[in-house]
């Protein structure tokens, strides 16, 4: 990384931390600097993101559109909960993700991973009722904890880049390795802790810890390029696993009831699409699953903000087993809710639109038979979010509310914002998909790289010049 | 872009254009009155038809086939590209037709239908947003933008199902609606891919997708299969009664004319495809043979005029499939003209339907014969019965779909439930309703 690019990752890291301080210590203000932290955090990201080449700028991206979230996120928490340990937790996650995504080193993503878990597992911050989030995100850290060490044990140095295709450790680190994105992405059979996070913790924090994707982060950012040769043969079966979770979790939403947990399947299911689709080994696959991530993120990020700013007007025991009506009380949430949702599941005029299209294209391609859970489970994830906003917004009309429900300026500001960028991402979706495309090159070029070396028994001419590309980009 | 093919641009663009503009303004807070409501809506379907006219004139002058629009791509990745292209030939052309008059006519009707009904600004934005997604689906120049159409009248469809928002039936029956459209659409997704795995291309502006005699029987099966979920054929009829929850002026325009014959325009748009294999002929015919027969018995027993009016046209979309399976390309096209028509003017009436009885009866000296008596007399009295009951329950199509997709899915994630609440210690909250199943009752008949 060049001084230029460590001074502003520094900066984009640090700034949310000091602020997490400031809001901990001063209590007062604490949205103003919450906002004014994710705010330089994010043009410090965008500045890493316009000096780095399109091909290498993943992590930048990433860096950006989590910065932007965390943005939102502070000026859609409701004032309910706007405390200093919601807003400083808030800070420490954006700091703590932006470091796991700038990591070049893996004891620097091994400490990160455990500090995006930390708030989720203490009880004064964001932890959940339950267990089991804390102990999803407990095994993922140690199992990524041991395959480091075991990395280290064997020998190797720490940096990333000076470990790619030397699968370092073998088998046992990359075995460890698979089971740490398990667990973090909540695929099957490790899925239950996402849910249990979203029903029994704060619902706007807990949105950005699932929204870190740290799972997927982990896929393109060690799995495949330390162990390009293994990963050739075992990837396709995370990738089933990922196609099972996407199909297990929308069936399993068709009679869930509980909102909260009801669009944490949905949104888990919608991201089992994204490692399918960096799995299925052609650009327009790749491509898919990073617009889809950017998609996934932003719209859940919306919908379990309006989910808490409704739970915030009208009663925390919202249920979807009956229908109620809030459309009549806050019609505008009621419209961003129903864009954000169908944006998840692709509906036509929005970004995911374009996402599912290369997505479903890429995943069909290269799986034509398991590929074909990939569109079922979207449709009854179509199903299930348009069940959720019937029983939330439809029916009948619940009378005894005097307060003005619906969407305040400053929300109306943000989902207003997130609904256009998603609207207008999907009518011009050229300069997001040539970006994202640009970096599914590199991870595709990667994997061909891979497949032409074990076919030929060694490096043709095009393999070796993918090499030296991927090489020239440590 | 010469001025026709700008003509066909605005025509396609300007009721999405007045839905975004109407739907933003609406957000930041400013309702536009009735007045100004109807007068857009007039005046962007008046000057559709004009413009359409144009096209159709130019066309016939110059004896032009078609006339297309590239934009080049929507986007693009590697080898995979989304072909922008808009084209109104022969085909499409009626259908864009249709859809700029009928939208026309209904926005005026509405106007005075829905005054001072609450959701009148929701209706209109809706109509708007129909209207284009229609006017995509049957100019777009390729399956891709063909899906991206078919999926707004889809959506659309649904949320005026649900117009009458503050009843259950509405809401549940428009959500049950949704279900059958997301199913069926998934024949038309893996098509449309399957046409760019096999051929590298889903546009059909130059010409259908090159696919080999296995593949067309492959990719025609799963059109039709989309085609039947949004014609309501056999066995997905069971959402027809459903929709006519909706307002009535939307129930003329969707299950009347536009929405229920888009799944005829994609069969008439492969027709060359499924004219290449008898297997897929035969069962477009024999879809609408059966969709026929259904609904023609189906509609005699229903008791209210919307759900018999609904039937109705599903006897008549099942002719029009037998004559897309035959061949009858252009029967089938002024059929489904003709049929549209007639129809909408029969459900904007509907309301008033036993006040047109009573002057058709008093016209024709108090008595009136009863129609199709001939026909059930040819079954024999034990057999009526049986067919009576059996239309009563309208083929028991909802009771097949529920008992062997519905519930066997309701069940497996109940089932996940309890697999996934092993080890929290918790009890298991009670399911208090089938979520999918739409328990309401159909075919009540909407306002």
């Amino acid at each position: 990384m060049t001084g230029f690019g460590l001074t502003w990752s520094v900066v984009a890291i640090s700034v949310p931390w000091l602020a997490a301080i400031l809001t901990s210590v001063g209590r007062r203000q604490i949205r103003v600097i919450g906002f004014t932290a994710a705010l330089v955090s994010a043009l410090a990201s965008a500045l890493l993101l316009s000096a780095a080449p399109p091909r290498e700028s993943l992590d930048e991206a990433l860096m950006v559109l989590f910065s932007c979230l965390t943005l939102g996120a502070m000026l859609m928490v409701p004032r309910r909960d706007c405390t200093s340990g919601t807003i400083a937790g808030m800070l420490f996650v954006l700091g703590s993700t932006l470091l796991g995504y700038s990591a070049e080193n893996l004891l620097v993503l091994l400490a990160a991973w455990f500090l995006t878990a930390i708030p989720f597992c203490l009880p004064q911050w964001f932890a959940a009722r339950t267990w089991r989030p804390r102990a999803g995100l407990l095994l993922s850290g140690l199992t990524l904890a041991l395959a480091i060490g075991l990395i280290a044990a064997s020998g190797h140095g720490m940096s990333i880049s000076t470990l790619r295709g030397q699968s370092p450790g073998g088998m046992a680190v990359l075995a460890l390795l698979v089971a740490a994105v398990v667990f973090r992405k909540g695929i099957c059979p490790a899925h239950a802790w996402v849910a249990d996070a979203a029903h029994g913790g704060p619902a706007i924090p807990t949105a950005l810890l699932l929204n870190g994707h740290f799972g997927a982060l982990l896929v393109a950012k060690l799995v495949v390029p330390l162990f390009p040769y293994a990963a050739r043969d075992l990837f396709p079966v995370l990738s089933y696993f990922a196609l099972a979770t996407a199909l297990y979790v929308a069936i399993r939403a068709l009679t869930e009831n509980s909102p909260r947990r009801l669009l944490a399947f949905i949104a888990l299911s919608q991201s089992a699409c994204i490692l399918a689709g960096l799995e299925s080994r052609t650009t327009e696959g790749i491509t898919g699953a990073l617009v889809h991530l950017v998609v996934v993120t932003v719209s859940t990020m919306g919908l379990f903000g309006i989910l808490r700013l409704l739970e915030v007007r009208f009663g925390e025991n919202l249920n979807a087993g009956r229908h109620l009506g809030l459309a009549e009380h806050a019609p505008r949430l009621a419209v961003f809710f129903v864009v954000f949702g169908l944006a998840l599941v692709g509906l036509p005029g929005t970004l995911s639109f374009c996402s599912q299209d290369l997505l479903i294209h890429g995943t069909l391609a290269s799986h034509p038979l398991t590929g074909l859970l990939l569109p079922m489970a979207t449709a009854m994830n179509a199903v299930s979010i348009f069940r959720l906003f019937t029983r939330l917004f439809l029916g009948k009309r619940r009378t005894g509310f005097t307060v003005m429900a619906d969407a305040l300026p400053r929300e109306s500001l943000i989902l207003a914002t997130g609904v256009l960028f998603v609207v207008l991402g999907g009518l011009f979706p050229t300069a997001i998909i040539a970006l994202q495309s640009a970096q599914a090159e590199t991870v595709e070029q990667a994997m061909r790289v891979t497949h032409s070396i074990r076919s030929k028994g060694d490096m043709s001419r095009p393999a070796l010049n993918a090499s030296r590309i991927c090489r020239r980009s440590d | 872009m010469d001025l026709l093919q700008a003509t066909l641009v605005v025509v396609v663009l300007a009721p999405g254009v007045v839905f975004a503009v109407f739907g933003l303004l609406w957000l930041t807070g400013w309702v536009p009155s009735e007045r100004v409501l109807s007068r857009v809506t007039g005046a962007t379907f008046s000057s559709s038809v004009f413009g359409l006219a144009a096209i159709v004139g130019k066309l016939l002058w110059t004896r032009t086939p078609s006339v297309e629009v590239a934009f080049g791509n929507w986007f693009a990745v590697h080898n995979y590209h989304f072909p922008l292209v808009l084209m109104a030939d022969r085909l499409s052309l009626p259908f864009l037709g249709m859809t700029v008059v009928l939208s026309g006519l209904i926005g005026q009707f509405s106007a005075t239908y829905l005054h001072r009904e609450r959701g009148f600004l929701r209706f209109f934005l809706l109509l708007h947003l129909f209207a284009f997604g229609s006017l995509v689906a049957f100019a777009a120049g390729s399956f891709d933008l063909l899906v991206g159409g078919w999926e707004l009248v889809g959506i659309t469809s649904v949320l005026l199902i649900a117009f009458f928002q503050q009843r259950t039936a509405p809401v549940e029956n428009g959500l049950r609606v949704f279900v059958v459209y997301r199913a069926c659409d998934i024949g038309l997704l893996v098509a449309v891919f399957a046409m760019h795995h096999w051929a590298g291309t889903a546009s059909f502006a130059a010409g259908l997708p090159k696919l080999t005699g296995g593949q067309t029987v492959i990719a025609c099966l799963l059109l039709l299969l989309a085609a039947a979920g949004k014609a309501a054929q056999v066995p997905f009829s069971e959402w027809l009664p459903r929709a006519m929850e909706g307002p009535t002026p939307s129930s003329a325009i969707f299950y009347g004319a536009i929405s229920i014959h888009a799944g005829a325009y994609l069969l008439l748009r492969v027709q060359p495809m499924i004219a290449q294999s008898a297997l897929v002929s035969g069962l477009v015919i024999a879809t609408g043979v059966i969709t026929a027969i259904h609904g023609t018995i189906v509609g005699r027993a229903s008791a209210d005029a919307k759900t018999s009016l609904a039937y109705a046209s599903l006897t008549q979309v099942g002719v029009v499939l037998v004559e897309i399976g035959i061949g009858w390309k252009s029967i089938a096209i002024v059929h489904v003209l003709g049929h549209a028509m007639v129809r909408t003017l029969q459900f904007l009436r509907a309301p008033s339907m036993l006040h047109d009885y009573h002057m058709m009866r008093s016209a024709s000296g108090g008595e009136l014969s009863p129609t199709g008596k001939h026909l059930e007399d040819l079954f024999p009295k034990g057999m009526q019965l049986w067919l009576f009951r059996w239309a009563l329950d309208r083929g028991h199509l909802d009771t097949i779909l529920d008992r062997l997709v519905v519930h066997p899915l309701v069940r497996l994630s109940r089932a996940f439930a309890t697999l996934d609440h092993i080890g929290l210690g918790q009890p298991m909250p009670r399911q208090r309703e089938a979520a999918i199943s739409g328990r309401s009752s159909a075919g009540v008949g909407g306002d």
